[in-house]
């Protein structure tokens, strides 16, 4: 899947936007890998991401959601995210994976050289990349660069663009604080990868526009 | 979806919650699906509490506050009555909710929503080895939605390349005949949030591929992501990067890196 390939923003913006996950194979590594990704979701929440989940259970903005319940509830298989807004974090979680040897595929999505970086840091070497070549085809039906900059934070574009207009108009009206209007575009990311604390800044600069 | 007539009272909140943009009000103050743009990615039924009231008690209450020229204004993650109903989906249509609701597991991948694991597991399973390269074009995406006969148009302007359509993506299971990149003819009115079309090939290859593409894009009126992926050398160093810049595309700054923390490390290449 694509799912966090194409986030979008400036080199600015995406220094705060790292997400981390574990992923299982078929026939390889799915079958028993419950308590592995359970370990790997302990092991984020240590370090305060800014989102957690999973697909099949919803991530910690929604309602309802208690992390620890969610956790003990992943089975074989199951997606497994969180997001991280700086490389120092990150570089402790990945120590802390590295060290808990898990067996997982681990990948993270973000600024290339910098998560590199975290690789080098800890004594290892990535294995495998891949790179957005941004958008094709009838890009005249996409709405403009800040509206994207949300809807791209969300790995499968649930946050709809009419939603992520509407939330920028009630922090422009004062309705919400840019806090709870990133958490209301969050709510719809099933897979628990949308970044708030980048859509707080996204909505608070806008303010200051 | 379908909206409970009895139940809804109208107050909009469904509509820009949904990805498509397909819900609005009726003549009659009610909100209605637009069946052919909803892509079933049932984000409407998930995020919108049901707040539980009864449409007469919204009513009466509403009515009230109007004589006084005040509105109610709700929760913006509310659905006051419940009236937003997940229908039971029949084939074809149940390919929306395959592709579009990532809660939904697809019976081919065993992974939720539209894709395959890709390089995720990349340093288990070797599904890109030395010398290979990964193309990824994600029609609908971003946030607009592709019918099948947009991932059609798509797949057969790449079949001359005689790719090798990844077996386990959902779009390769729904071709007629993956060397033309047909597509079923019962799915091509289904539109879905977006659906990945997967190949694998080898680096020099890169530059048709994008430049196919290119040429493609003017022939289709969907929006379409795309991604190129393959296996770094010892050093860490990316081998498709030449390959696409000396093509003359520009490579994000941001991406997906597989740590290489699988075990057991593929070891076949």
């Amino acid at each position: 899947m694509t799912n966090t390939l194409h986030r979008q923003g400036t080199a600015e913006e995406l220094k705060e936007d790292y997400v981390i996950f574990a992923t299982t194979a078929r026939g390889i590594t799915r079958e028993g890998s419950a308590p592995k990704i359970q370990e790997f979701m302990r092991i984020c929440l240590r370090h305060d991401p800014v989102n957690i989940g999973s697909s099949r259970q919803g991530n910690i903005l929604q309602n309802d959601v208690e992390i620890h319940e969610l956790i003990a509830n992943l089975g074989d298989g199951a997606g497994a995210a969180a997001v991280f807004t700086d490389l120092d974090t990150l570089q402790k979680v990945i120590s802390e994976l590295i060290e808990a040897d898990l067996g997982v595929s681990i990948n993270v999505s973000g600024l290339l050289d910098g998560v590199q970086q975290c690789c080098r840091g800890n004594g290892t070497e990535r294995h495998s990349i891949e790179h957005s070549l941004g958008f094709w085809g009838s890009r005249d039906r996409l709405p403009e660069r800040e509206i994207l900059a949300f809807n791209t934070l969300c790995g499968h574009g649930l946050v709809s663009f009419n939603l992520i207009r509407k939330m920028i108009e009630y922090v422009k009206m004062r309705r919400l604080t840019p806090r709870e209007a990133a958490k209301n575009m969050g709510k719809c990311c099933e897979c628990a990868v949308f970044n708030t604390v980048r859509a707080e800044h996204l909505l608070e600069k806008m303010l200051e526009t | 979806m379908e909206i409970d007539k009895t139940k809804c009272v109208g107050c909009g909140n469904c509509h820009p919650i949904c990805s498509m943009g397909a819900i609005s009000l009726n003549v009659d103050g009610i909100s209605v699906v637009d069946q052919d743009e909803c892509v079933e990615c049932s984000t409407c039924h998930r995020v919108l509490r049901d707040e539980r009231y009864g449409p007469s008690l919204v009513g009466a209450v509403r009515k009230f506050l109007s004589f006084f020229r005040l509105q109610y204004m709700a929760e913006v993650d509310v659905c006051p009555t419940g009236a937003l109903t997940p229908p039971e989906l029949d084939w074809p249509r149940s390919l929306r909710a395959a592709f579009s609701d990532p809660t939904v597991v697809h019976a081919g991948t065993g992974v939720g929503g539209r894709g395959t694991e890709e390089i995720k597991t990349n340093d288990v399973t070797g599904r890109l080895g030395e010398g290979e390269a990964g193309i990824v074009v994600e029609l609908g995406r971003p946030g607009t939605g592709a019918h099948f006969r947009d991932v059609e148009t798509v797949a057969m302007a790449l079949a001359p390349l005689q790719p090798d359509f990844e077996p386990f993506n959902p779009v390769t299971q729904l071709m007629e005949d993956p060397k033309t990149g047909k597509m079923k003819e019962e799915v091509l009115d289904e539109k879905v949030l977006s659906a990945i079309i997967e190949v694998k090939t080898t680096l020099e290859k890169i530059p048709d591929y994008l430049h196919t593409l290119q040429a493609v894009q003017k022939e289709t009126d969907a929006v379409f992501s795309v991604g190129v992926a393959s296996r770094c050398l010892p050093d860490g160093s990316v081998p498709h990067e030449k390959w696409v810049t000396e093509a003359g595309y520009t490579l994000s700054p941001n991406g997906k890196t597989n740590l290489g923390l699988g075990r057991p490390l593929f070891q076949g290449d």
